[in-house]
């Protein structure tokens, strides 16, 4: 197999879709000598290696955070570099979609697009792991995450072997599908006694910003009149 | 009213939709205010996930480009029309860069809606939103489906609700303007 993974994150080195790569590749390699290659779709002048690494590749799988309910812009920039393409030669792609908010339904809809993308790519689309809650990965102790970094592994180790995601951590990585009642009763809890915003508090409190966390930058003062923004210049009436 | 349109078309996209957009914005600002952003010739980068909008400078991206003028009037608006030919089923990437930065209108702090996590206002109002597509010799009917939902679950998150989705080769500019403006 010649597998290419490609990490979508604009924070690149210091993503959380670096360290679920990372461990979906440390058991990817457990089983298998062939090695994996790996590129950062937000590098610079890299972009025809992107390119060549997609031609050479027989398996490809593209790793993102969810951005505004979709793919990340550079994401998008890629496929359509993608898009432009010969697809004569029929690669198998598929995708690990990671979001912020922890449901998985979240990430469903990027989904349906990503499958239709490899119709258009002429592609045998592997399907798209969605995993979400991941924002705070970083942060939190080894203790939390243990477990979900071992699924990643495992995830890979059977990418090795059978050239496709399990079905069974695929189910498993994408709960909660939505939030059930107690889920939610514990978000209404935590939003009530300000504990659902410790992690941005905190940082607010370290960069001193605290004080304006309800800024409202860009509302229109009675000063600001009507703006006038046009960068067409034809078509001022 | 006031309208905010995202031209989100790359360079050589063709005159016939620039010329629409163009005219459209004309016929809007008979009794509209309307801002026309062509974007392919702004200085726009991309996000990079820092999050110093949320934590160092609230409401404010450390970026130092064009996107400040873009995003004063999106949120002054009473609605954005998203306007981008579809480029491999999805609006452009030049399109996207701009809707990623837009995460600076709304804030850190997470509230239920509709029984999902959803980010918390910053701002007490938010726009309408509107789509104008352009077709590929691929689109269907599925393409259209997948985008029209993306953009519905992306008016959840900004607190708004998509109002139309056109496409410009079926659209005549009146009757883009009657689902814009209402009249
Ligand atoms: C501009 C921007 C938009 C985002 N939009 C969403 C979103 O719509 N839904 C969501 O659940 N998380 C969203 N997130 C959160 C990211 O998906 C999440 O933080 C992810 O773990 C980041 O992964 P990375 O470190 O690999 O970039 C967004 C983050 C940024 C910076």
């Amino acid at each position: 197999m010649r597998l290419v993974v490609y990490n979508g994150s604009p924070r690149m080195q210091g993503s959380n879709s670096r360290i679920l790569i990372q461990h979906f590749l440390d058991g990817y390699a457990r089983f298998t000598g062939d090695s994996a290659a790996v590129a950062m779709i937000g590098k610079q002048g890299e972009r025809e290696k992107h390119l060549e690494l997609f031609r050479q590749s027989d398996h490809v799988i593209i790793v993102f955070p969810l951005y505004t309910d979709c793919m990340p812009g550079i994401v998008k920039a890629f496929f359509e570099e993608l898009f432009e393409l010969d697809h004569s030669e029929r690669k198998h792609i598929g995708f690990i979609v990671q979001s912020g908010f922890p449901e998985a339904v979240q990430s469903v809809y990027v989904a349906r697009y990503l499958e239709k993308l490899c119709t258009r790519l002429n592609a045998e689309y592997s399907g798209t792991v969605i995993r979400g809650g991941v924002e705070g990965l970083q942060m939190m102790p080894s203790w939390m995450t243990k477990r979900l970094l071992r699924k990643f592994e495992q995830l890979g180790e059977h990418y090795a072997r059978t050239g496709a995601f399990s079905a069974l951590l695929r189910a498993e990585l994408a709960r909660p599908f939505t939030l059930s009642p107690l889920r939610k009763l514990i978000v209404r809890l935590m939003a009530a006694t300000g504990a659902a915003n410790f992690y941005w508090n905190s940082r607010l409190k370290q960069h001193g910003a605290f004080g304006k966390r309800f800024a409202r930058p860009f509302s229109r003062g009675p000063e600001n009149g009507p703006t006038a923004a046009d960068t067409s210049e034809s078509s001022d009436t | 009213m006031r309208l905010t349109i995202l031209d989100g078309a790359p360079p050589g996209t063709g005159t016939a939709w620039s010329r629409y957009l163009n005219d459209f914005t004309a016929v809007c600002r008979r009794e509209h205010a309307a801002d026309l952003f062509h974007l392919a010739t702004m200085d726009l980068r991309y996000c990079r996930g820092c999050w110093n909008c949320w934590w160092t400078t609230p409401g404010e991206c450390v970026i130092n480009d064009e996107a400040d003028t873009v995003l004063r009037s999106v949120i002054n608006a009473d609605l954005v029309v998203f306007a981008s030919p579809l480029i491999a089923g999805f609006t452009s990437s030049l399109l996207k860069k701009v809707t990623d930065r837009l995460i600076v209108l709304v804030h850190p702090y997470i509230e239920l809606r509709n029984g999902e996590s959803h980010h918390m206002k910053r701002y007490e109002r938010y726009p309408d939103f509107g789509v104008l597509l352009q077709k590929e010799a691929c689109t269907d009917d599925d393409d259209v489906r997948i985008v029209s939902d993306i953009y519905d679950r992306l008016a959840v998150n900004f607190h708004s609700r998509v109002r139309f989705v056109r496409f410009r080769e079926e659209t005549t500019v009146g009757e883009l303007r009657h689902a814009a403006c209402g009249i």
